[in-house]
């Protein structure tokens, strides 16, 4: 019924890429609006087939990022490159292979769903339309609305079934399931699981740290418009601390001063601990007292976020 | 803590909507101003002495096409007379077009925007937002007011008839702020709300036009707040009477509005809305293809208004008079910028100066919406598609210049019908040659706008129409004011030959189109190199 060309399923093999073999590849990328430095020499390499989270606070420079890589923006200094090309001088033929999810939905709100997803597949040059038709059921979405009559996770839901469909090489997501219900976030999760296998490249700009931590292989941290921390979740975990709750037999006892361990009290007979760097100390140190039970956990990647956000006297630093 | 109120909350609320409005409203005061001041002191200038004056009454007080923009003149050998007549027709438009931009912008654009529901979230209600901005808007009323009553009073007219005159022009204001408010009640978008009252003011307009020109149609006047504006005759027997009727409308419109905004949904209209259809999927396959899809209905409105009032102007063309007016009138009309009109084609090519204007303004019009799809963000979704920036302004140019030939051409079309129906004969070939002579200009003012909208994106739609209305307003007044040439030649209307009855500048038209041409391509070049920008 739908007359768009449909394109069929992408081998799974390494997609085309830039001339290093990156499908992303920003260099001393900075931006200034007036007397704001927006994003200040960011250096960013992502490979095709990565799924990378982009993580940071309101302000940080995430949505500027996008916004260079896609050549709405200028950049004031460095360069920004999609598949080899660069994103400002030359960026039509990157975005045959770049699929765009903004973090608001700007859609045209006399026009049905129907209607913009054959609009955004025409001018994009083709969609795998069983695939829309499979994604449409997954979300639930009504496609005879307007886009006026539909509520903003809705619309939401519109602008990410037209860029999942197109299966891009690239997607290009900012704060995609703002707005969606826990259902479609399971559904959202679903659907970039497959794009993962795949091997379609993801950057994901999301405040949803549960998501990250489900979805994504590496993680980069933007602060104040500086790429503060880069790495897989492991990586990132060396630097925060681990958390080991200890019970006790009797009253908590009171542990000697110990090289990178921080001592809270959780209660007359327990304690938690945050230890960074290695844990043999603080065995050593809690084998002389009655340990009823001692659990330890790898840090979240909210209490990693958060760790770069403590000034040294713990105060949450302003971003 | 301290959490003390400062000010009622209505009154922050007004100094809020004036303050968001201040730029149109001393725009649109200057602009009163100026006309109000230049009338009066070029009339002066240019006919010094009363035998001057008088064989100016002669050749003009008969005169049906200075009618169509001034309206019926009553006293010709006065200062205070000439002016009334002069600014009376031309400002009581603009005011009623000062009305209804206010009150769209303070009504329907506050919704559109979501600030009024944040608004009615706090500790006002309905009635205190409504209220408040009216306030807001009849402040600017009144400092249009004061600013054309300052304008008449430098020029030297007395106080007492100066305030009546200007109170006369700016009574059609609170008429189509009442308009304004209506539409934006029934409407559930700005731009539906702008295209009723736009639509309103041509049929008011229009109305008056013919009351003016069409011998015996002269109580038509009563049935139009433009012509309840001439009934008031300033400086010719004024009958302040009068004044009830605007008085009356604008409280049963304000009235009405009220009404029905106190009882429907925020964020809707009372027109009715639907909310899904089955898919049309025609003309979704290029992102000019979608423009003109979404463009359609509004180049539908805007070539049937044109359409018909070339179809009305056309007939009434023959109760021009068509007697033998001596050759050293012709000087003075000339002066005027009027070319012949002593013939019904004279008077059909003098009538093609207002679809000039009319083209041009859909030109620039068509840049406004240009500019809107990249506020609302939708640009940003285009444009990270395969789509480059060159293609999608160039498109949307290509599109308003074609859209822009094909008004011109029905008018042109209309024109022909209406006179050749009441028997005057006149070549098809010479109404579309007056048709496609709109384009030069028009074209001109589309290149203009797109440069604006490319260097300075916010403020490109104000700039444009800015441009526009001095231009236009400027062939009128010039050759009054007794400037040297040159300076009359700054406004591309006065490179424009009034065809069928002059010959079409082929010289000048070229040019234009050249410079249009130039402004197009510099504007697309200046896009490609700059940000996009939000609101």
């Amino acid at each position: 019924m739908s007359m768009t060309v449909s394109r069929p399923p992408a081998l799974m093999v390494q997609p085309a890429s830039g001339p290093r073999g990156e499908a992303i590849r920003a260099q001393g990328l900075t931006k200034r609006y007036g007397a704001t430095l927006a994003l200040d020499r960011l250096d960013l390499v992502i490979a095709p087939g990565e799924v990378y989270g982009f993580l940071g606070p309101n302000g940080a420079g995430k949505t500027t990022t996008i916004r260079l890589l896609l050549g709405l923006h200028r950049p004031t200094a460095g360069r920004a490159e999609l598949f080899g090309l660069d994103a400002w001088r030359d960026p039509v033929p990157a975005h045959r292979r770049v699929a765009y999810v903004a973090g608001e939905p700007f859609l045209w709100p006399s026009m049905t769903s129907a209607e913009t997803f054959e609009f955004l597949a025409r001018v994009h040059g083709g969609t795998d339309v069983s695939y829309r038709g499979v994604l449409v059921n997954r979300f639930q979405l009504d496609t005879s609305k307007k886009i006026r009559a539909l509520s903003k996770g809705n619309r939401q839901k519109v602008q990410l079934i037209a860029a999942l469909a197109t299966r891009a090489d690239l997607l290009l997501l900012d704060e995609p399931t703002s707005g969606l219900d826990p259902l479609m976030e399971v559904a959202f999760r679903e659907c970039i699981g497959e794009a993962k296998r795949r091997g379609q490249t993801v950057f994901l700009s999301s405040h949803i740290l549960s998501e990250v931590e489900a979805l994504c292989d590496r993680v980069g941290i933007l602060r104040a418009g500086r790429l503060v921390d880069e790495g897989t979740l492991t990586e990132l975990r060396h630097l925060a601390a681990q958390t080991v709750e200890v019970t006790f037999a009797g009253p908590a006892p009171t542990l000697p001063l110990l090289e990178g361990v921080r001592v809270q009290s959780a209660g007359p007979n327990a304690l938690r601990l945050e230890v960074t760097g290695s844990i043999g100390p603080l065995i050593a140190a809690l084998s002389e007292h009655p340990v009823a039970t001692l659990t330890s956990r790898e840090p979240s990647l909210e209490e990693i976020f958060l760790h770069h956000y403590d000034d040294s006297d713990g105060r949450v630093a302003d971003a | 803590m301290e959490t003390a109120l400062l000010r009622r909350p209505a009154a922050v609320l007004a100094r809020r909507a004036f303050r968001d409005a201040r730029v149109r409203t001393f725009a649109f005061v200057y602009l009163f101003a100026l006309y109000a001041y230049i009338q009066p002191a070029g009339y002066r200038h240019t006919y010094p002495t009363i035998t001057e004056r008088l064989s100016f009454a002669r050749s003009f007080g008969p005169n049906k096409a200075l009618r169509l923009f001034y309206g019926e003149p009553h006293d010709l050998l006065t200062v205070s007379g000439y002016t009334a007549w002069r600014v009376g027709g031309i400002l009581a438009i603009f005011a009623a077009i000062f009305g209804l931009l206010a009150a769209v912008r303070a009504l329907r654009t506050e919704e559109d925007t979501g600030r009024m529901e944040l608004v009615l979230a706090g500790v006002v209600g309905r009635r205190t937002t409504y209220l408040t901005a009216i306030t807001a808007i009849a402040a600017g009323v009144l400092l249009l007011w004061l600013g054309e009553l300052t304008g008449f009073l430098i020029g030297g007219l007395p106080a007492g008839g100066a305030a009546y005159l200007a109170l006369a022009t700016v009574s059609v204001a609170p008429v189509f702020v009442g308009v304004g408010a209506l539409s934006s009640q029934l409407a559930p978008t700005r731009r539906l709300a702008l295209e009723l009252s736009g639509t309103v003011l041509a049929l008011t307009f229009l109305l008056r036009v013919i009351a003016d020109t069409a011998a015996g149609a002269g109580w038509l006047r009563w049935m139009t707040p433009l012509g309840w504006a001439e009934q008031l005759r300033p400086f010719a027997g004024p009958q302040p009477l009068v004044l009830l009727l605007p008085a009356a409308a604008s409280v049963l419109l304000l009235a009405l509005s009220a009404r029905i905004a106190l009882r429907r949904d925020i964020g809707t209209g009372t027109l009715p809305a639907r909310d899904s259809a089955a898919p049309r999927l025609g003309l979704l396959s290029s992102p000019t293809a979608q423009a003109l899809r979404s463009e359609r209905t509004s180049l539908l409105v805007w070539a049937s208004g044109v359409g018909v009032f070339a179809l009305i102007l056309g007939v009434v063309s023959k109760s021009v008079s068509s007697a033998g007016i001596p050759p050293g009138v012709q000087r003075e009309l000339a002066k005027l910028g009027s070319g012949s009109i002593a013939t019904p084609t004279g008077y059909l090519a003098f009538v093609f100066l207002f679809f000039i204007l009319t083209v041009s303004l859909f030109a620039c019009a068509q840049l406004g919406v240009a500019r809107h799809e990249e506020a609302e963000g939708r640009l940003e979704t285009l444009l990270a598609l395969p789509v480059g920036r060159t293609r999608w302004l160039g498109g949307r140019l290509a599109l308003a210049a074609a859209s822009a030939c094909a008004i011109s051409l029905t008018a042109g079309v209309l024109t022909w019908i209406g006179a050749t129906s009441v028997g005057i004969h006149i070549a098809l070939a010479r109404m579309l040659e007056a048709g496609a002579n709109c384009l030069p200009v028009a074209l001109l003012f589309l290149g203009i706008a797109a440069l604006a909208y490319a260097i300075v994106p916010r403020v490109s739609a104000g700039i444009a129409y800015g441009l526009l209305t001095v231009a236009f307003l400027w062939q009128l007044v010039a050759a009054l004011l007794g400037v040297p040439q040159w300076l009359v030649n700054l406004t591309p209307f006065a490179h424009v030959g009034l065809v069928p009855t002059q010959p079409f500048r082929t010289g000048a038209a070229a040019l234009m189109l050249a410079a249009a041409a130039g402004c197009a391509l510099a504007a697309i070049w200046i896009f490609r190199r700059r940000d996009l920008t939000g609101q």
